[in-house]
């Protein structure tokens, strides 16, 4: 048998085998990213399932009883404070932006997930689409060679529907890799891999070609009389699907090419190598990109929820979290790409200065933190406050909707463009009442 | 109540002699779906699609009865069986089949305890509870009774550990209060969307401003979970309620029985409003893909029925044949609007809620491996075969892990990328397209009295479940015959076979 070779299947490409029997399958994916404004960065979302507690993490309050266990340190900015445990990204304050005044009112895991993910509540049928589908939606290239939205180590459970594309249809959903599941090997690099793409060995280039194009002979029919989504969207499937083998996809997601000294400095967990493999995505044009930390191992868990024994929890994923987001940032620095790379730092919601009887917290949605870093942002500076306390905002509360016009607006996003939805009316990006944090944006 | 229910021992004791319905009061069932739907087209100037043909009814009623595709012997009979009562006489057959109590374990499975796909830990606790809903399907135990059981089931919901390795499992029903992490906001938040339709639960944490039940409402009715008190306190409040029906009428146990029996009495009861039109509208959700309520546990009146008589007849009569849900089957498969076919032929007919054409449907992981199984030949051994072995097979279970990436959500009929490589490029579709390896593709590469016409045949029954038309047999004919670019008809069927296994007529129930 003969073995197909990444030039083999190229040339294959450049024959025109593969690319007559795909060209019709273009138009349908064109149409939908023809209007898209021009990029102005890519969004890089760090994903914080359980929500961490912001008085352990970027707004301590080491004088009130509240405070808990952790010191503050000094960041590169002066005045500006945070936690002990994040060492590395004190060091980068002046690129960060610590809003510490979100207000929400949802503290139910799933609904606050959805809330935060989605920028609306859940309402009846309404399927809303999550953020990464909105943004990269509009930030889509024509004939990327990779999806516009990839989703790493995504913990689902809290709230699936705040994790697909809702009413935007399967174009817009994200590829996902590195999804806990059980019996999934632990290897953190096998676990990053995207599954299937290279051709089996027993199958030759050209025969690959031969039967994509009896596959679209045998669709041409069915499809013709069946218009919709299932249809369209497996059309969409497969043509994306072709696109990443052809384009040596598999190359983006193969994490040995890096030297093992940034590997290790990104921290050798699902985490640390997500916030890697984000770069390599971003820097091959990815528009959008999560990485969830969910347990210091990657795991599928709600880490943060941090109920019991809070401050041991909390201290070893934030070991995790520093490594993986402060290499994330020298490394998109040292290679050019921090300015037109924007980082979002958030969870479902906090928890509560208050610490319970057992040495945890619990759900605070009241008054929180989020961290905005990266290209758009004029680092170094806090906005908003919180009281002594922690109890409440006390100057200049933000909104979910607040915060995602923000991140538009940094990402050269309209938030008020419209699609339409699933119940048969527009529903625009973001509400239309949000007010973006200007003082924060560049 | 106590006089209902001695009404409805009653007609469970006249529907057991008599057994098998008879064929009238299906068609009657249809004839009140046809009637409903048929004026809402009329009323609406909608023109339906026209009737399925056989080889469409057949796959799709396999599909939906047991979960997976027809083999090519059985295509072939049907097509060939000159009857005309035949599709009646299919559907009987594959209630009583296997396959029925196979599938309608793992559709419930997933309706009851969806957190097994979502929390890998929970997985332990699987076989017990589908070996209770095996239970149920193969006894065809009425609906009301099922769920009784389940509502009252004193049993433990403790991880079960005994269906990992030896002795049969236990069928379990409290594995459901365990997925709900026994916790009693968790169990009533589901119990009122499964079996009543309502979303009580967003009403757990304060008054939802357009719905209308209120704070009180969810938590008086988590109440009836608390036992034995029968009393909560709302969290965060000092206000304690007790336990009360959605009615607004307060339990009263008499003594010696406890407030969740009443539940379930009220629940089940044919007198309550909600459990038959919420499993109706579950079942036809089913078959259709769309509820008549929909979202299916989205009854309010802001969400209102697209036939709301139909479901209100379709209510009626589940009721008064004893919540058997096969009677309810045979009618909605019997029916005009089930038996359209999927193809477009006027643009009227795009509004799903008018059922103007049969609607399109994602297979579920288990429905897409079973269908792959039984086109390419893949045979599981007796034991991995026997309903009530639980052990996973290895390679069904590599393939769930696979497309159980998209864990938690319900059988979509969008296809991911990641489905779309594991189908192209995967270790299962691969082997099951080798001609060294595919028992199905050896079979038709092999026999010597096939012409090549006869070999792409057996390849579009074994996948598609039909005969191919005439432009494609002279298509695929040609291919096949010209060797493709490997320059061997063998391996140019073996590329037949993949495209027909990737196609999206092959990964949807249409």
């Amino acid at each position: 048998m003969l073995k197909t070779t990444r030039r083999e299947w190229l040339g294959l490409t450049a024959s025109g085998l593969l690319g007559c029997s795909l060209s019709r399958w273009m138009p349908l994916l064109a149409a939908d990213t023809a209007e898209a404004a021009e990029r102005k960065r890519s969004c890089i979302l760090l994903w914080m399932p359980g929500g961490p507690s912001q008085m352990d993490t970027f707004d301590l309050k080491p004088e009130h009883k509240n405070g808990g266990e952790f010191k503050e340190i000094k960041t590169s900015v002066p005045g500006i404070r945070f936690s002990e445990h994040l060492p590395q990204l004190a060091q980068r304050m002046n690129e960060m932006a610590v809003i510490r005044s979100m207000s929400t009112k949802e503290g139910d895991h799933g609904r606050a997930t959805y809330l935060m993910r989605t920028g609306y509540l859940p309402q009846g049928p309404i399927r809303h689409p999550t953020m990464g589908s909105l943004f990269s939606k509009e930030l889509a290239r024509d004939g990327a060679d990779l999806p516009n939205f990839i989703s790493i180590a995504p913990f689902r459970f809290l709230s699936p529907a705040a994790y697909g594309p809702g009413f935007l249809g399967p174009q817009f959903a994200p590829l996902v890799v590195g999804a806990g599941q059980p019996g999934q090997t632990d290897d953190v690099d096998a676990s990053l891999q995207v599954e299937n793409l290279k051709l089996s060995e027993n199958v030759t280039a050209a025969q690959a070609g031969a039967r994509l194009q009896l596959l679209e002979q045998i669709e041409t029919g069915f499809r013709a009389e069946r218009p919709g989504l299932a249809v369209n969207s497996h059309r969409s499937a497969y043509e994306l699907a072709v696109r990443m083998m052809q384009a040596g996809g598999a190359a983006a997601f193969d994490l040995s090419e890096e030297p093992d000294e940034l590997r290790d400095s990104y921290g050798r967990n699902r985490f640390g190598q997500g916030c890697l493999l984000a770069r390599r995505l971003v820097e091959r044009g990815v528009p959008f990109v999560e990485v969830s930390l969910s347990s210091p191992d990657g795991n599928g868990a709600i880490g943060w929820d941090t109920h019991q024994n809070n401050f041991p929890a909390v201290q070893s994923l934030s070991e995790v979290l520093d490594a993986g987001w402060a290499t994330l940032m020298s490394d998109l620095k040292e290679r050019g790409l921090l300015d037109s790379t924007f980082i979002v730092w958030m969870g479902e919601f906090f928890f509560t200065p208050v610490i319970n009887g057992i040495a945890g917290r619990d759900h605070f949605p009241a008054a929180w933190s989020t961290v905005l870093a990266g290209g758009g942002i004029q680092g170094g500076q806090v906005y908003g406050q919180t009281s002594e306390d922690g109890m409440k905002v006390t100057d200049k509360p933000v909104s979910t909707p607040d915060l995602l016009a923000t991140i538009c607006t940094a990402l050269g996003i309209d938030p008020l463009r419209q699609n339409m939805s699933n119940v048969g009316r527009p529903l625009r990006i973001v509400d239309p009442d949000a007010v973006p944090i200007r003082e924060i944006l560049t | 109540m106590k006089r209902l229910w001695m009404g409805i021992f009653v007609v469970a004791a006249a529907a057991n002699t008599v057994g098998l319905l008879h064929a009238d009061e299906v068609d009657e069932l249809a004839g009140t779906i046809d009637r409903h739907i048929a004026a809402r087209w009329s009323e609406e100037n909608v023109v339906p699609a026209p009737a399925a043909d056989d080889a469409e009814f057949l796959r799709r009623a396999y599909l939906h009865l047991t979960g997976k595709i027809p083999r090519v012997s059985e295509v072939r009979a049907f097509l060939d069986d000159p009857a005309p009562d035949k599709r009646r006489a299919l559907v009987d057959r594959l209630l009583e089949s296997p396959g029925y109590i196979v599938n309608f374990t793992s559709v419930f499975r997933s309706l009851m305890i969806p957190e097994a796909e979502a929390e890998p830990q929970f997985l332990i606790n699987v076989p017990a509870f589908e070996a209770w809903l095996r239970v149920q399907f193969a006894d065809n135990v009425p609906y009301d009774e099922m769920v009784h059981e389940l509502l009252t089931t004193s049993g433990s919901g403790n991880d079960n550990f005994a269906g990992r390795n030896l002795g049969p499992v236990e069928p379990n029903p409290a594995i459901f209060y365990r997925a709900k992490q026994n916790k009693v906001e968790n169990v009533a938040a589901n119990v009122s969307r499964l079996f009543l339709g309502v979303r009580l639960e967003c009403a757990q944490c304060h008054d939802h401003p357009f719905a209308k039940w209120r704070r009180q409402d969810f938590w008086q009715f988590a109440a009836f979970f608390e036992t034995p008190a029968g009393k909560i306190n709302i969290p965060d409040t000092d206000q304690v309620v007790e336990a009360t029906y959605l009615s607004g009428e307060k339990a009263v146990p008499p003594s010696g029985t406890s407030v969740r029996n009443e539940l379930a009495t009220w629940l089940t009861s044919s007198e309550n409003p909600y459990f038959a039109r919420a499993t109706v509208n579950r079942l036809w959700f089913h078959f259709f893909g769309t509820g008549l309520v929909d979202p299916v546990d989205d009854f309010d009146a802001d969400n209102p029925a697209s036939h709301p008589e139909l479901l209100d007849e379709l209510a009626t009569e589940f009721a008064e044949h004893n919540f058997d849900l096969k009677y309810l089957m045979r009618g909605i498969v019997a029916s005009r609007a089930y038996q359209l076919t999927s193809r477009q032929t006027d643009g009227s007919q795009s509004d799903p809620r008018r059922f103007a054409k049969k609607a399109i449907q994602g297979l579920t992981t288990g429905q897409l491996f079973d269908s792959l199984a039984e086109a390419t030949g893949y045979y599981e051994s007796n034991a991995e075969r026997n309903p009530l072995n639980m052990n996973e097979n290895s390679e069904r279970a590599k393939f769930r892990q696979l497309f159980g990436n998209e864990a938690g959500e319900p059988a979509n009929a969008e296809t991911t990328i990641l489905q779309a490589l594991a189908l192209m490029n995967g270790e299962f579709v691969e082997t099951a397209t080798d001609l060294e390896q595919s028992t199905t593709l050896a079979a038709v590469v092999e026999s010597p009295f096939l012409d090549t016409a006869e070999r792409v045949r057996t390849l579009y029954l074994a996948a598609l479940s039909r005969y191919p038309s005439e432009a494609e047999l002279a298509s695929m004919v040609q291919y096949v015959d010209s060797g493709g670019p490997s320059d061997e008809p063998q391996t140019a069927l073996a590329d037949l076979f993949w495209a027909l296994l990737n196609s999206s007529e092959f990964i949807l129930n249409h």
